[in-house]
């Protein structure tokens, strides 16, 4: 079989590259290929100043109001983990993004795709979930939608939420006001999330004593408002793509460079041993009830207090700092005092048995 | 982790790196072949913390660099085909053949599958009888005893839709093959402790008497990779040339006699080609003949594949040690991780793309001899 | 292909006349083959596992007097190094629901 035969199956590329005229999973998956996938297709098309800033939320003027809006599809399988399920996720998810922008979250919209053939029982705990979610957020879910597809179409359930919020007074982070000198504050330990969503899937086949952290962060970054006001000048929940992928576009969008302390990551036992099996890099596993705080160095101490007197940023720790060197490029001091760059990943970080 | 964490202890890894710059009377050529110290040395930034005592050259360490572009080229139309469901582990997925690689392959609609274990494929092949599972079995020795164990059961469970697309190689002819070259310049060995726990070291005691090269059989961790440089440069300070042992948690000289017996049983030695290097002989393993009805080179008729290898890429100069990554004209530019030219780029134990990802701040080395 | 990691037998089984067992890694599960080191490896004991097989026992006496010769080496306090091991352990234990 030469390359005739690869090619008369439409399987020859253009060039000796991954597939470059088709969507792959690695777009969606926080790294570099998303990145490209919005430069290149997105922006262009829908241009504006809001848009431009690529905050976790958008603000948008309302007359004299500012108020923050954010949306997010989620689309994780197995539908129910350790630690939540769809529902409770989208509800976090959004109202998360919201207050990574200095937002109070106040209204949710929830559009459902499901999946003909999906068990009733199912969707009941997935809307429970979600129920009890925007309660314990105080936000109310103001409209919606439903959609049904055939079999084999969904995944069981997708679901986008959009959601609105106040703006804050005298609050703004924002990704591209890291300032070298700032420290760099984590509310809690790492890599939970994604382990806790591969242990749930089959064909990896391990166990693991780990949930998902998937909580509504708003009490916890208007505690840490509370402290210390307009000072924090970055925040941003660490989702897919982990630590390493949000410090990135940190990094770039505020052209400075990051260091990070290998040392003084939280990472719990059972995250590592599981990353250690799978070959995996704690730093890229996704996480859904942490956030970063950048926060100038003379109040490092004090955010961390704050936030471990609330029971979600009992892990909090300090992991670092923004630094003139090397703009650009995040770059970790190991345990033994060497240094290595934490680059941006091309795509989906792929469990590796070498 | 137990037995694991102990080895990054950070002081006493500092310990030993200031004893290896004590013993080092002069800069000392070591070569790793193990994609995995490799992956450490970069990851831990070792080399940096070494630089005048000891330079670390890589070798070819990464079996999944060093695959044959026509065996990648073999797996994709294996995984294009509507009714084989393609398994492999997560490494292989991103390497290009001539033309796309095997997640192009699965955006495409092939049936490809990440698997952890070469018994999970086996499973797959129980679960759906109508498909032909294929695995893609590369590996050093190490992996070998999982791939015959995994074609042993096949056939004592009777299982007729599954076979194994085998690239195996072995690591002593390539040191042989390597130290033959004129301008090699390595003075000493890391040999791999994983592939030494399975087949022992005795390979080893003829290449270091013959070729006066100590060999010190090494962990991964960067507690053991330094102890083990230490006691390399030890030896080369003493003017000996011994098979010495770093990982004795791990390694005994016969190595696991139950794991070889099953390897010899379902596998033979063959002439493999290395990519990038050429032929070596008798440096890779191939099904017996006893076990053919397992290959799926012989099921689907794999033959006259033709590969085609860019003329940009310098994987065979970076596997053999003779070029740094960073040295490489393409490293960063025409060759990165998102548009590879080569495996070593973007396998997670390729050279290459240890520096790309680790090592963007490392000048490139000064011109060599 | 080298990853191989130390994990502790916690569990024995019989898969189909294959020897296999259940695996520990500081806190994870998983089922490993045990057919290569069947003869030596019983509950409790630690192994190298790679791709789900178990290819040797690790011998913890050697590790232990390696481990005493390289903390000798950097000379690090006994008291602050059994601190050291002990805030280890604790951490290797599996973490409660935050």
């Amino acid at each position: 079989m030469s390359l005739d035969t690869l090619a008369a199956a439409g399987l020859v590329c253009p060039a000796p590259a991954p597939a470059t005229d088709r969507v792959q999973l690695g777009h969606g998956s926080g790294g570099k290929l998303s990145a490209t996938l919005l430069r290149q297709r997105f922006l262009p098309r829908f241009r504006n100043d809001v848009l431009a800033q690529l905050g976790d939320a958008a603000v948008v003027k309302v007359g004299r109001e500012e108020l923050a809006v954010s949306t997010d599809t989620f689309v994780v399988s197995p539908l129910e983990f350790p630690g939540g399920n769809i529902g409770s996720l989208a509800v976090h998810g959004t109202v998360n993004d919201l207050a990574m922008m200095g937002a109070q979250p106040l209204y949710l919209s929830a559009g459902f795709v499901l999946e003909e053939g999906l068990p009733f029982d199912v969707l009941d705990r997935v809307l429970d979930a979600m129920a009890a979610a925007v309660r314990e957020a105080g936000v109310l879910l103001v409209t919606g939608d439903t959609k049904v597809v055939e079999r084999g179409k969904a995944d069981g359930i997708f679901v986008n939420t959009t959601g609105i919020g106040r703006l804050l007074p005298a609050f703004r982070p924002a990704p591209d006001r890291a300032r070298p000198g700032d420290a760099i504050v984590i509310s809690g330990p790492i890599g939970r999330h994604g382990i806790a969503i591969m242990a749930a899937r089959e064909g990896l086949g391990f166990e693991a004593q780990i949930e998902s952290d998937s909580a509504n962060l708003f009490p916890l970054v208007d505690r840490l408002r509370g402290a210390l006001g307009g000072a924090v000048s970055v925040l941003r929940d660490p989702t897919r793509g982990g630590v390493a992928s949000a410090l990135n576009e940190i990094a770039t969008q505020s052209g400075v460079g990051i260091e990070l302390d290998e040392t003084a990551l939280p990472i719990p036992g059972p995250v590592s041993a599981a990353c250690e099996l799978l070959g995996l890099d704690p730093l890229y596993v996704a996480n859904e009830g942490v956030f970063l705080a950048f926060v100038p160095a003379a109040f490092a101490d004090d955010a961390v207090e704050a936030l471990r007197m609330h029971p979600l940023g009992r892990g909090a720790a300090l992991i670092g700092r923004v630094v003139q060197e090397h703009p650009r490029l995040v770059v970790l001091r190991t345990e033994i005092g060497g240094t290595r760059v934490v680059d941006m990943l091309p795509g989906d970080q792929l469990p590796r048995i070498c | 982790m137990k037995y694991l964490s102990e080895y990054r202890d950070g002081r006493v890894a500092r310990a030993l790196v200031a004893k290896i710059r004590a013993a080092a009377s002069r800069p000392w050529v070591l070569m790793e072949v193990c994609g995995g110290q490799t992956h450490t040395i970069v990851k831990q930034g070792l080399d940096e913390l070494l630089d005048g005592a000891v330079e670390m050259i890589h070798g070819p360490g990464c079996p999944v660099c060093v695959t044959p572009i026509e065996q990648i080229d073999r797996a994709l139309h294996l995984a294009a085909r509507d009714d084989v469901l393609f398994t492999s582990f997560g490494d292989m997925l991103r390497v290009p053949g001539s033309a796309c690689d095997l997640l192009a392959i699965r955006a495409r609609g092939g049936n490809v599958r990440i698997v952890y274990s070469p018994l999970d494929a086996l499973e797959l092949a129980r679960k759906h009888p109508d498909r032909q599972v294929v695995f893609f079995a590369v590996g050093f020795e190490t992996t070998a005893p999982a791939n015959a164990m995994a074609v042993w059961r096949a056939r004592e469970l009777g299982v007729t839709n599954f076979t194994v697309l085998v690239s195996h190689v072995t690591v002593p002819p390539a040191m042989i093959a390597l130290l033959g070259s004129p301008d090699n310049r390595v003075q000493a060995f890391l040999a791999a402790g994983h592939v030494c726990t399975v087949m022992g070291w005795t390979e080893y005691e003829p290449i270091a008497a013959k070729y006066r090269v100590p060999i010190v059989v090494t962990g991964f961790e960067p507690v053991d990779i330094l102890e083990g440089i230490l006691m390399a440069v030890r030896q080369l300070e003493e003017g000996r040339h011994e098979v010495e042992n770093q990982y004795a948690r791990s390694v005994r000289r016969e190595g696991n006699q139950p794991a070889q017996d099953l390897v010899s049983r379902v596998f033979e030695v063959v002439d493999r080609k290395w990519r990038g290097i050429g032929e070596i002989p008798r440096s890779g393993l191939g099904l017996r003949p006893e076990f053919a009805e397992f290959d799926a080179e012989r099921r689907f008729g794999l033959e006259g594949i033709h590969a085609s290898e860019s003329p940009l890429c310098h994987a065979g100069e970076v596997l053999r040690g003779r070029l740094k990554p960073v040295e490489c004209p393409a490293f960063g530019a025409q060759c990165t991780p998102e548009m590879p030219l080569g495996a070593p780029m973007v396998s997670s134990e390729g050279a290459c793309a240890a520096y790309y990802h680790f090592g963007r701040l490392r000048r490139p080395a000064s011109a060599e001899v | 292909m080298c990853l191989g990691i130390p994990g502790r037998v916690v569990e024995l089984k019989d898969d189909e006349g294959l020897r296999t067992g259940v695996v520990d890694f500081g806190g994870v599960r998983r089922d490993v083959c045990l057919a290569y080191v069947a003869a030596e490896v019983g509950l409790g004991d630690y192994v190298i596992v790679h791709v789900g097989f178990a290819i040797s026992k690790v011998d913890e006496d050697e590790a232990r007097r390696t481990f005493e010769a390289l903390r000798e080496m950097s000379q690090l306090d006994e008291l602050e190094w059994i601190k050291d091991v002990a805030e280890k352990s604790l951490e290797a234990l599996p973490e409660k629901v935050p």
